[in-house]
């Protein structure tokens, strides 16, 4: 049975001016995460991954950027025409959003607790001793040793997984449906990361949340998705289960991906590389926009713009060719 | 295998891959099968082709620099170009007055007191009668000479004494911070009252010599501040690993890379001086009559501005445009040193 | 092992902490690097992992003289190069070159690509005839897999990976023996990141460099070296050839970051055993007594708080050999096969 649609972003498009003319950084994006689901959306800079979340959280800067079409449905409810007061309301109480830095994401001046609890005061009306007793309680089910003491401590005295998860905390300070994690832990080494995803996946089946979660690390991927989505250069090129696409990718730009990994577990010869660089967002090459780098290019690819075709076991990818990828 | 800390926003700072790009490409991809590293190296490298637009093909290629890029970008610009002719011509007046009027800024007729132009007189006549034109270009040389002779002193103290102590570091550093402070702490009309009280000299040098005394910690600071960030780029260790010498990779590493809020503060800075050269006047401590300059002019029309505004109007419209063109010069200069708003 | 080019011993980098302003009292130090031992030897890569604080860089920048170590010793050709200056230690840095994490600040945005590949030339005239260092530049650039028609554009006009390419061809103007590669592919994307480390290992053949190679990225790190160490709080705690490290670690810490790495491989899910560490790394301000790694080790006992563990093969496994015999500063030492094996197809 599927799950509950929480969030359906359908042939969303969004534009940033810039000096060098107008950036094209989400070009029809489409994508569903249900409740209890797991979506990682895997991308290079540039793809327009973070583009796409801020774009949902409703925290794009406009301008420079603008939304050109396409609709965010947040429960069926297109957010795109909610006004500025309805969607905060949602924001923060049914949506949250992890950020990468979270020493940037957290207010210097002002201890963790009252950020955490100005949470309840501002959305649940809290009075100042509750929302103090609830930021304990949030420091606690992220597991920050200490918490009673350290609630009035200021971010800086934290180290940087703590510091992640009192973002963690903070979102989920007010139990949201969905979670937008935007590279929770690139910035942490890895055995600080893997704590950290633990806990942020743990937490979700238990408050069996949506997750969104934004990434370049295919690694992190493989651990935590249920569903994946690539991004290039602001197209989703290809979706999936996550288990199909790394036994079986159906379009070039995933393949080239996985094969360009060094690998733990074997030494390896030369590394695969996929050869030139992501295009300019100003100027994205006719047709496919991957054909100037793929290996499988042909005239096709020069002149028309691939659909997202469907392919079976409930996949979809933006390859002309992509029989011939799956087969190898 | 973190990305690096940059939001992942459309890069504006990457407008090389998109113009010519698509033509390499469309070259390369016929070619190129599944490539090693030599043929990617190869591809990658083709997907750079196009040439800049302003080079002509086929000329002759010189090696260019980032000061002979600058020039070449700044003649190009007409902000440059304006500031650059105001600045051209204050110049000459400054040394050639009587180039463009005769007359003697001194020979006031009481009579005309206030009176309004007419023909000879341009700009009217002041309340001692004398006439605003000639007066008005008369003062450009003290007004400008200060104006540029202090700015320069103070620039060239302030950042040499601040680029050295950010550069190096240490105890002279300290000190030379604390002294920063105590400046700071004097009042720069008390100051002067005080220091020039006592010089009884007419001319233009003990007030460039207090204001360069004054004006210097500010330039320090500013100076300091901007060479410790340079310090700390990759780049400066990159040159002290190769061996540079500490000279080298200030002049060639850190200086460049320091000097545009330099730059801005001391244009601006040129215009305050000019005007706290007309207050140290109008306190009775700057210049005295019979010098002639925009400030003692300016500090005598401004009782009667209702009477007869266009003395008080022509010598501030004067020392406006000035100050103006200095700060567009300043503008200029500064970002054609920058090679990313090329 | 090959000849050895460079060997470091007893390597330590204290940062003092002062207080005051004019008058400066020492209240404590940094122990950044705290007594590392190395051997590179001739055309080959010695790779360093260690999480963030853990010192691997402020060792990168001893190895090329831009800090002095508080105390030790690093030997190139056999001759300590920690005390040289002016001429003599000029002279060596024609050997030993960098190569930079942040292809954004490590290179001057006021310098033309030409000026930037062609500066140690400037500095070492000998190396190059005037007349011939344009055509040297170029022939860089093109072996970096550049367009050598770009020696007059500035670094802003290129890209993370290109610019990358050219702190490589810097790096490699003077034809140096050994390449210390602090973090160099780390801020690039996936798919750049490959064609660099291929870049590397092709350059590496063509003019037989010897590579320092410091990474958080253990897979990166197992690809591209011959031999590992794993530093941990400005220690080295294993050391060994890539199989001996990735396939048979005996240190605990060396298991649980090899087991937090995330494998691309999500049939891997169910059956990989994790090693969570929990806590953080101590502050090398206040490094603990005994084994640095007993506050978050699991095996950690009464003997580790006391005694400090030797970087030497354990004795478990001297009389055994094998590749679980190998330099490992643990009391107690036990081999643990963490790293999942690859089957995956394609």
């Amino acid at each position: 049975m599927p799950p509950e649609v929480l969030l359906e972003v359908r042939d969303l498009h969004v534009e940033f001016r810039t000096r060098d003319g107008v950036a094209h950084a989400v070009n029809g994006v489409d994508y569903a995460v249900g409740r209890g689901q797991t979506l990682a959306v895997l991308g290079e800079s540039g793809s327009g991954k973070s583009v796409t979340a801020q774009a949902v959280m409703g925290i794009l800067d406009i301008p420079p950027g603008r939304i050109t079409r396409g609709r965010i449905l947040f429960r069926g409810q297109d957010l795109l025409k909610l006004k500025e007061s309805e969607r905060r309301r949602i924001r923060g109480a049914e949506m949250a959003m992890i950020f990468q830095d979270a020493l940037s994401a957290l207010n210097p001046v002002l201890t963790v607790g009252d950020q955490l609890g100005e949470m309840f005061v501002v959305h649940r009306g809290a009075s100042r001793k509750d929302a103090r007793a609830r930021a304990v309680e949030l420091m606690d089910r992220v597991r920050i040793p200490a918490a009673a003491q350290r609630v009035r401590d200021y971010p800086h005295q934290f180290s940087g997984g703590m510091r992640q998860r009192i973002m963690i905390a903070m979102a989920l300070a007010l139990e949201p449906a969905l979670i937008i994690a935007d590279e929770p832990t690139t910035a942490l080494d890895v055995t600080v990361q893997a704590q950290v995803m633990d806990l942020l996946a743990e937490l979700q089946r238990e408050l069996t949340m949506g997750l969104v979660l934004i990434t370049h690390d295919l690694g992190v991927v493989a651990d935590v998705a249920d569903r994946i989505a690539v991004m290039y250069a602001g197209r989703i090129v290809e979706t999936a289960p996550v288990h199909d696409v790394y036994k079986a990718p159906a379009h070039p730009y995933t393949r080239g991906l996985l094969e360009s990994i060094p690998r733990l577990d074997r030494k390896g010869r030369e590394l695969y590389a996929i050869k030139g660089l992501p295009p300019s967002l100003t100027d994205i090459p006719r047709g496919c926009a991957f054909h100037p780098r793929c290996p499988m290019a042909r005239d096709v690819c020069r002149t028309d713009v691939p659909p997202l075709y469907e392919v079976p076991g409930d996949r979809r990818s933006a390859c002309h060719f992509w029989r011939e990828c799956l087969d190898g | 295998m973190p990305e690096p800390p940059q939001p992942e926003q459309p890069q504006p700072d990457r407008p090389h891959i998109s113009a010519g790009d698509r033509a390499a490409e469309d070259g390369a991809v016929a070619a190129t099968g599944m490539g090693g590293a030599m043929d990617l190296a190869a591809t990658e490298a083709e997907s750079l082709e196009p040439a800049q637009p302003g080079g002509a093909p086929g000329a002759p290629e010189r090696t260019r620099s980032l000061w002979s890029d600058a020039w070449r970008d700044l003649r190009r610009n007409p902000v440059f170009l304006v500031s650059a002719l105001v600045i051209l011509f204050l110049v000459v007046i400054a040394i050639w007055p009587s180039a463009i009027a005769s007359g003697n800024p001194l020979h006031c007729d009481l009579a005309k007191a206030q009176d309004g132009a007419e023909s000879g007189h341009p700009f009217g006549y002041n309340g001692q009668g004398c006439d605003v034109y000639t007066r008005t270009v008369h003062g450009a040389r003290t007004s400008v000479t200060v104006g540029v002779l202090a700015t320069a002193g103070v620039t060239l103290l302030g950042s040499v004494l601040g680029g050295l102590a950010g550069f190096f570091g240490g105890t002279w550093d300290g000190i030379l911070s604390r002294i920063t402070d105590v400046f700071f702490a004097i009042p720069v009309v008390l100051g002067g009252l005080v220091l020039l009280s006592v010089i009884t000299s007419n001319s233009i040098w003990p007030v460039i010599g207090f204001i360069v005394l004054l004006g210097w910690p500010q330039l320090s600071r500013i100076a300091r501040g901007s060479v410790i960030t340079a310090k700390q780029y990759d780049y400066v260790q990159a040159a002290r690993a190769l061996g540079a010498s500490p000279s080298r990779i200030l002049l060639r590493h850190i200086a460049p890379n320091a000097v545009a809020p330099v730059i801005v503060v001391a244009t601006i800075a040129l215009g305050t001086y000019i005007a706290l050269e007309a207050t140290l006047s109008y306190l009775g401590v700057g210049l005295k009559p019979p010098s002639v300059s925009w400030g003692i002019d300016i500090s005598a029309a401004s009782p009667y501005v209702r009477n007869a505004p266009h003395a008080l109007l022509w010598p501030s419209g004067a020392l406006a445009v000035t100050v103006l063109a200095f700060i567009m010069l300043g503008d200029a200069v500064r970002d054609a040193l920058d090679p990313k708003l090329r | 092992m090959a000849e050895p080019v460079l060997e470091v011993n007893g390597l330590v980098k204290h940062y003092p902490l002062t207080q005051g302003v004019l008058f400066r009292k020492q209240t404590g130090a940094v122990r950044a690097v705290d007594g590392v031992d190395l051997v590179l030897g001739r055309g080959e890569t010695l790779g360093i992992v260690g999480e963030s604080g853990c010192g691997k860089s402020t060792v990168a920048r001893l190895l090329v003289s831009l800090e002095r170590p508080t105390a030790g010793e690093i030997r190139y050709r056999g001759e300590d190069i920690t005390r040289l200056s002016g001429r003599a230690l000029k002279a060596v840095r024609r050997n030993i070159q960098m190569v930079f994490q942040d292809p954004y600040t490590s290179l001057n945005p006021r310098m033309t690509v030409g000026d930037i590949v062609g500066e140690p030339y400037e500095i070492h005239p000998e190396a190059a005839p005037k007349g011939d260092r344009r055509r040297k530049v170029r022939e860089l650039l093109e072996v970096v897999g550049l367009n050598p028609e770009h020696v007059n554009r500035y670094p802003h006009q290129f890209s993370g990976g290109q610019r990358q390419r050219i702190g490589i061809a810097r790096g490699l103007a003077l034809r140096p023996e050994i390449i210390v590669a602090d973090e160099p592919v780390s801020a690039l994307d996936v798919s750049v990141q490959a064609q660099v480390v291929n870049l590397m290992e092709r350059l590496q053949g063509e003019f037989g460099l010897a590579y320092v190679f410091i990474a958080h990225d253990l897979s990166v790190v197992r690809h591209i070296s011959d031999r590992v160490g794993v530093m941990y709080l400005g220690r080295i705690v294993e050391t060994g050839t890539d199989t001996e490290i990735y396939d048979h670690p005996t240190h605990p810490y060396t298991q649980a970051l090899l087991s937090a790495v995330p494998v691309p491989d999500p049939e891997a899910r169910a059956h990989r055993e994790r090693i969570i560490l929990y806590g953080d790394v101590p502050s090398p301000t206040d490094i603990p007594s005994g084994c640095r790694f007993r506050t978050r080790c699991w095996k950690a006992r009464e003997r580790c708080a006391l005694e400090v563990p030797a970087l030497a093969v354990p004795e478990a496994f001297r009389a055994v050999g094998g590749p679980a015999a190998h330099d490992s500063a643990c009391h107690f030492a036990e081999e643990k096969h963490v790293v999942a094996d690859g089957n995956r197809p394609g």
